[in-house]
């Protein structure tokens, strides 16, 4: 199974995460979707979908919340045939963090959520501060574009 | 905010495209995802409702490929454009690295799009982010409709476009404008990059 981290902060804390709880995919990301960690997506693009859809929820349901007066739900977990999966999120120094966890019938939903909170608190522990980015692009980044762009949609 | 990995070199960046009811949002995504090789996107996911009126939202992740070293790829989202799913528009616009605004050219529909585009102002400055430093591009949509129904971009850039932002004429449903209009914003999404920019200024 694959790990890949965006923020080398939270591989360790993943790591242990994935192993304590038996988790079969796991997800990492900002309130906007953006992935920061992962462990078991092969293709990108199918990460990316799981990971809207997730932060879509939480919001959505945090939003819910805020309609009936309560600071927020907490975690949310859906038990299907095979999979279960738990969505939350938790503030770090990095600002908040959202973890969707897949898990199948080799562990439980008490177990993901028992490790769970260890993995918020050791996330806590190892996020730093939001920082000020430095220039990422080249300046003539303009050609490359065209190129992609073109092979994209194969003009 | 764009994610950047500089450990495997790749980006990643939200584009949102915002505009009234039925200017064609969904079908620039749609006409996108039919024109890109499978390698390069992700299923596209629709939140919708019986009627194909998105609901919550649209979602397409594309790979671009590499720029300037970077593997890049772009989620591009759309909302819900009917007045009553502002509380989802507003989810779905936290985090946007970029916007694509898709106006609909009819003249009946000048009002819905500048109440739009006021709605989107407003829903930027709520999440703290200063509108003016946003990427965003304008696409004038519908402009294959007969003559006498529209607006001409002329017209409609006189109407809508008093940032001086790049504007694009389209018939999205066929598919023109829509390559170029998604280049602009990625261009100025990753021009913020080059310069050394974290996102939009907040305010």
């Amino acid at each position: 199974m694959t790990t890949t981290v965006v923020e080398p902060w939270a591989e360790q804390p993943l790591l242990r995460y994935v192993a304590e709880s038996g988790a079969r995919l796991v997800v990492l990301m900002t309130p906007a979707g953006q992935v920061l960690a992962q462990h078991g997506f092969v293709r990108a693009v199918d990460l990316m979908a799981a990971s809207a859809l997730g932060a879509a929820i939480v919001a959505a349901s945090g939003a819910l919340a805020e309609q009936v007066g309560e600071r927020s739900f907490g975690a949310l977990f859906h038990a299907g045939e095979r999979h279960g999966i738990h969505l939350a999120s938790c503030a770090t120094p990095r600002g908040a963090l959202i973890v969707l966890t897949v898990f199948g019938k080799e562990t439980s939903i008490g177990l993901v959520d028992l490790f769970y909170d260890e993995f918020a608190a050791a996330l806590r522990r190892a996020a730093p501060a939001e920082q000020l980015r430095e220039p990422v692009l080249a300046e003539d980044f303009e050609a490359d574009l065209n190129r992609s762009l073109s092979t994209l949609f194969q003009r | 905010m764009s994610l950047v990995n500089f450990t495997t070199r790749e980006i990643t960046c939200k584009i949102v495209y915002y505009g009234p009811g039925r200017s064609g949002k969904t079908t620039n995504l749609q006409y996108v995802y039919s024109q890109v090789p499978a390698d390069r996107k992700g299923r596209m996911v629709s939140l919708a409702t019986q009627t194909d009126r998105t609901l919550f939202f649209d979602f397409l992740p594309l790979d671009l490929g590499t720029i300037s070293g970077f593997a890049t790829k772009f989620q591009l989202y759309t909302v819900p454009g009917q007045v009553y799913y502002n509380a989802t528009r507003k989810l779905v616009l936290q985090g946007a690295d970029g916007v694509v605004f898709v106006a609909d050219s009819q003249v009946r529909q000048l009002d819905e799009n500048i109440e739009s585009l006021q709605n989107l102002q407003a829903n930027i400055l709520e999440q703290g982010v200063d509108a003016r430093t946003l990427p965003m591009v304008l696409q004038f949509n519908k402009q294959d409709l007969p003559r006498e129904l529209i607006l001409s971009p002329e017209e409609l850039d006189e109407a809508l476009n008093f940032r001086g932002l790049q504007t694009f004429p389209a018939d999205a449903l066929h598919g023109v404008g829509v390559f170029e209009t998604l280049k602009g914003v990625a261009a100025d999404v990753l021009r913020r990059l080059s310069q050394g920019g974290v996102g939009a200024r907040r305010v």
